[in-house]
């Protein structure tokens, strides 16, 4: 137990040290969230309705961003520079290992959500419940899930650039196809359909749901839980293609 | 128990290629052996397989009567391998602090500083900014961190200068005397010679000498007496002994090469055959080590 808190420790402080996550999980989504809810006049029908939807998109993306970037990168890292083959000698567990980068992954969130719910708050007086803060927190969490998945997935790659170049692009792909930047309902029909078959904006929607007095629809859970799934077990089945050398 | 590896009818093929082909050898608490031999003789895939990175293709693998990959070796074995590896994005103080958590009996951070020449500024320096010879003291440190029993080095000292080389060997000797198990491959023959009991002489994915230093040389030396002859003299009759191997003329002195020099000199002055100025040489470790590993062997 003591080594499994000391190594979440040090995930932790890995994450936090990394400038890259602290530019795109922090400051790129609080600096678009202030963009497009004070500089750039969208004209919404209840501009505090919109302020609180967009301080979710802002936050999904953020999260979203960090679980398949920072995660993935960061395996391909360790495993090209042979620290991962290095711990496999160590008498620590590979499951302690995977655990604590999981709940350090986690913890990173739960920071992320804190300091940009804040600067929702402090930037557009976002006001919310106490409970709609909490789930809609809690919502991002969970659904940070099949996302890690992908991160696990993009960790597979052997080289560090490749791993960079793709995830940045799905990133982007489902964060605009989520619906992060702009709401989908305004996009063409065809890019609606596309965006709705695809996790990140069942992802979103449960949290808009929730700042507008809602729940989240089944829909959305059951579809994050199904691509979780599937992520992971192509995770499996190429981790074991991968060991059969 | 006083066996501390065992392998068993070991190979290992990558597709068509078998780079180790079923070896056997022990190693005993306390011995100091070194795996010897040139680029792609097997070493690294041998050292690989002993810690549970590879799946032999055939035979078995103990280590302190289990496993490789079992829990109780993974605590008693620290290891140091070719390519050094960091995690990124912490401090080196940090990092020993975190693995040495993962040994039941951890080295102080004090001990390791004093055996491996690590400095302070070392220790505060972030992993990604290491220079290749702080990286190298960092990697054997966590090599040490857990205080093992059984040291597993992968070509060590390439890229260490010669005053950190030194430094190196010296821990390692004095590591020894606390009667640690140490086996490390290498493809310098001077380091074998220097630091090992033992040599394991590895050609081809096979072991084609297993010794002290002393006995690979004498066993498979040439040593050489040469001496000045009269032309009008013949030599012939020495080929009748099956002492000599070899007998060469270079810049009119004869060489007779021989396992036996003392022999030599017997026969010489048993024929009376008149030669004079007469020299010995012996062979250095290196000869036998070209002769044994080269491909393109000289049928002698």
């Amino acid at each position: 137990m003591k080594i499994f808190l000391l190594q979440c420790k040090m995930e932790i402080k890995r994450i936090l040290r990394n400038k890259y996550f602290l530019f795109w999980s922090l400051v790129m989504p609080i600096i678009f969230y202030y963009i497009f809810t004070n500089v750039v006049n969208t004209n919404p029908e209840n501009p505090s309705a919109w302020d609180a939807h967009y301080l979710m998109s802002m936050t999904v993306f953020s999260v979203m961003g960090s679980s398949i970037m920072t995660l993935g990168i960061r395996m391909v890292q360790e495993r090209a520079e042979g620290w991962s083959k290095y711990i496999r000698m160590t008498p620590l567990s590979q499951s302690v290992y995977f655990a604590a980068q999981m709940i350090g992954q986690t913890f990173i969130h739960m920071l992320s959500i804190t300091v940009i719910f804040a600067s929702g708050a402090i930037i557009n007086g976002v006001s919310l419940s106490a409970f709609e803060w909490f789930a809609s927190g809690l919502w991002i969490l969970f659904g940070s899930l099949p996302f890690l998945a992908i991160g696990t997935l993009i960790g597979l790659m052997k080289k560090v650039e490749t791993a960079a170049g793709i995830s940045n692009v799905l990133y982007m792909v489902l964060a605009v196809t989520g619906g992060m930047w702009m709401p989908l309902e305004i996009m063409p029909e065809m890019m609606q359909t596309i965006g709705k078959s695809l996790p990140a904006f069942h992802f979103g929607s449960g949290a808009w749901e929730i700042v507008q007095g809602g729940l989240p629809n089944w829909k959305n859970f059951l579809i994050l839980v199904a691509y979780l799934t599937l992520f992971m077990l192509l995770s499996k089945y190429i981790r074991s293609k991968q060991e059969a050398v | 128990m006083n066996e501390v590896i065992r392998l068993t009818n070991i190979s290992k093929s990558f597709q068509q290629k078998t780079a180790v082909n079923h070896i056997n050898f022990s190693i005993k608490k306390g011995e100091i052996v070194a795996i010897l031999g040139p680029n792609g003789a097997g070493k690294t895939t041998t050292i690989s397989m002993i810690l549970g990175l590879l799946k032999p293709s055939t035979g078995d693998i103990d280590i302190y009567g289990q496993h490789p990959k079992h829990k109780n070796v993974r605590e008693k074995i620290g290891v140091m391998m070719q390519e050094v590896s960091m995690m990124p994005g912490l401090k080196i103080h940090e990092i020993l602090t975190l693995i040495r958590s993962y040994y039941p009996n951890p080295r102080s951070l004090d001990d390791l500083i004093e055996l491996t020449g690590l400095t302070q500024q070392d220790l505060k320096t972030q992993a990604e900014k290491l220079s290749g010879g702080q990286k190298r003291r960092v990697s054997f440190a966590l090599a040490l961190a857990g205080n093992p029993d059984l040291i597993i080095f992968d070509e060590p000292t390439v890229g260490m200068d010669i005053s950190s080389r030194n430094r190196f060997w010296q821990t390692i000797r004095a590591l020894a005397k606390q009667g640690k198990t140490i086996l490390f491959s290498t493809h310098y023959l001077q380091e074998a010679d220097d630091v090992a009991e033992r040599i394991l002489l590895f050609k081809d994915g096979r072991i084609v000498a297993d010794g002290t230093p002393s006995e690979i040389k004498s066993k498979i030396t040439n040593q050489t007496v040469s001496f000045i002859l009269n032309p009008d003299l013949s030599f012939e009759k020495l080929y009748q002994y099956p002492e000599i191997q070899q007998i060469t003329r270079n810049n009119g002195r004869i060489y007779v090469h021989s396992t036996n020099a003392d022999k030599v000199l017997a026969i010489l002055f048993q024929e009376k055959l008149g030669a004079h100025d007469i020299q010995i040489e012996r062979g250095k470790l290196e000869d036998p080590f070209e002769q044994l590993t080269s491909t393109n062997k000289e049928v002698i």
